[in-house]
């Protein structure tokens, strides 16, 4: 049974960052078990706002709450231990020669204790890899894996210490379509079974829309939120990527698309 | 002649400092290796001149005095590329150069009979006095401890910064830790290796691990034994032909390496060939 829970609450959030607004005035705000995807064009502000949530970035302004409990640079690293994050790799090129099953254990709240203690966790990190399908490659070399078994590796990683809201900067960027059909199955099960909190920052919304419980429109601040059946108005979408663009419908279950 | 080896009071008096040396160096060229900071060993190295100009200058205790100034400007270089746009590897060739060159003319300007110019830049593990002994054996605690208790932390700076920083670690500072802990152990290494071989010594050992481990506490047991057999080997082979001892431990350890590359390669095409047959 799910207990609906406040998980995040995003308050008038304002990012400056070299002089330049990257979010406005954003309000957000996630219960137990909600699955919302963030959209919005290229240097919309996506990956920012969720960075913002785990402290990579000063808040200019606005408050976030994590758990009930507003999060400052006193408490974080004890509310972030409840939190899966993901980030974006960026021409990152793999040096440390580690085991896929060692690249998991890094995610266990025991990793940072002194070298003469045991992280252990290895129930843990088997379930984790098995949930994203890298079980039979644990004791693989984590250099030598192709693009999307890093990435579903790195999400293992996220999850292993079984954090109550993920927050997933485009997780499918290197999966191929039936991967990235399997990912979002894996995150909708989550949710449900699990009540984790989600965010997934992706541009392609058609692909997510049918797993998703909200939409957020983001372009520095959010144009627009929509709820499972809810219609984005088609000028939202000109306001966020300009007037060339023409929604069509592709299924009555999505979300935006009418 | 073993025998005269381990009986000799001059090798018999450098045994133990030695192994400290190669335990401490060994441990920290893992790190050196995952944050890609040999460079910055360079670096600080060279700078270690400076600090013994001042310390003979002024008159300070020569090690003591090295040491402190190694930390402060390795971890000037952590902080200071950051800030101000200079690019990390401009910067330590800055202080490399400028440093360097402030410590030859403090030195200079002592008698030769204060400081031994050539045993600074090619090591002299063979004279180490009571002093320096129980510094070193400071130092080099000191280093393990550090190790031990963030090893396992840096680990993860060095694989991802940005999702150990989104895990709530403190990356910044754990970062500058990390800095004046490599200066110490530039300076332990300055009195085995000299200021040109310091290099060698803190990044074979973990190079030639890096062919053979697959998590952190597999590469630091492996970088150990390669620098315990490295530098016993080359002492050993330096006193039996008269070479100098740090130069001929980081000629030992460069074999190693050579050989580990050499085996690593010859495994893999092995591999191939009968991935290839199968």
């Amino acid at each position: 049974m799910k207990t609906v829970n406040k998980v995040l609450e995003a308050q008038h959030l304002e990012l400056r960052l070299a002089g330049r607004t990257v979010l406005e005035d954003v309000s957000l705000s996630l219960e137990c078990g909600h699955f919302m995807g963030i959209v919005g064009p290229n240097g919309a502000g996506k990956s920012s706002l969720i960075s913002l949530i785990v402290g990579l970035h000063t808040l200019s302004r606005g408050e976030i709450y994590l758990f009930g409990a507003k999060l400052t640079k006193r408490n974080r690293a004890s509310l972030l231990r409840r939190v899966g994050y993901l980030h974006q790799l960026r021409g990152h090129q793999e040096h440390l020669p580690m085991r896929v099953e060692n690249v998991v254990a890094m995610g266990l709240s025991r990793w940072s204790l002194p070298l003469w203690q045991s992280v252990g966790g290895k129930k843990a990190i088997a379930e984790a890899l098995d949930k994203v399908d890298m079980l039979a490659m644990r004791t693989h070399d984590f250099r030598e894996l192709s693009g999307g078994q890093v990435q579903r590796v790195r999400l293992a990683r996220a999850l292993v210490h079984q954090p109550e809201l993920l927050l997933l900067d485009e997780p499918a960027a290197a999966l191929d379509s039936k991967q990235q059909q399997q990912l979002y199955v894996l995150l909708r099960g989550l949710c449900d079974d699990h009540g984790v909190a989600i965010i997934m920052v992706e541009h392609d919304i058609a692909a997510i829309t049918s797993h998703v419980d909200s939409v957020a429109c983001l372009n520095q601040y959010i144009h627009f939120h929509a709820m499972r059946g809810e219609q984005i108005p088609e000028d939202v979408w000109h306001n966020m990527y300009g007037q060339n663009v023409h929604v069509i419908a592709h299924d009555a279950a999505c979300i935006g698309c009418g | 002649m073993l025998h005269d080896f381990l009986t000799s009071p001059v090798i018999h008096g450098a045994l133990i400092p030695a192994g400290l040396i190669a335990v401490v160096t060994a441990s920290m060229s893992v790190m050196i290796l995952a944050h890609r900071l040999s460079f910055l060993t360079v670096g600080i190295s060279h700078a270690s001149l400076a600090g013994m100009g001042l310390a003979v200058t002024l008159s300070l205790p020569l090690l003591p005095t090295a040491t402190i100034i190694s930390c402060i400007l390795a971890v000037l270089l952590a902080w200071v590329p950051k800030s101000d746009g200079i690019s990390e590897d401009t910067g330590t060739g800055l202080l490399f150069a400028g440093s360097m060159a402030l410590g030859i003319v403090l030195l200079s300007q002592v008698s030769q009979s204060d400081v031994n110019l050539f045993s600074l830049l090619f090591g002299d593990i063979l004279t180490v006095n009571p002093d320096e002994y129980r510094w070193l054996a400071f130092i080099a605690v000191l280093i393990l401890l550090l190790l031990l208790v963030f090893g396992r932390r840096w680990w993860s700076i060095a694989f991802d910064p940005v999702t150990a920083a989104a895990a709530g670690l403190p990356v910044g500072a754990l970062r500058i830790l990390l800095y004046a802990t490599v200066g110490m152990t530039v300076m332990m290494c300055v009195k085995l290796a000299g200021i040109v071989l310091t290099t060698g010594m803190l990044v074979l050992p973990a190079a030639t691990a890096w062919f053979w481990g697959h998590s952190l506490r597999m590469l630091w047991v492996i970088s150990m034994l390669v620098a315990l057999t490295g530098t016993y080997i080359g002492l050993y082979i330096s006193y039996v032909q008269d070479w100098p001892s740090g130069a001929t431990v980081v000629l030992m350890l460069c074999c190693m390496f050579i050989l580990s590359w050499g085996i690593s390669w010859i495994k893999k095409e092995h591999g191939k060939k009968r991935l290839g047959q199968a």
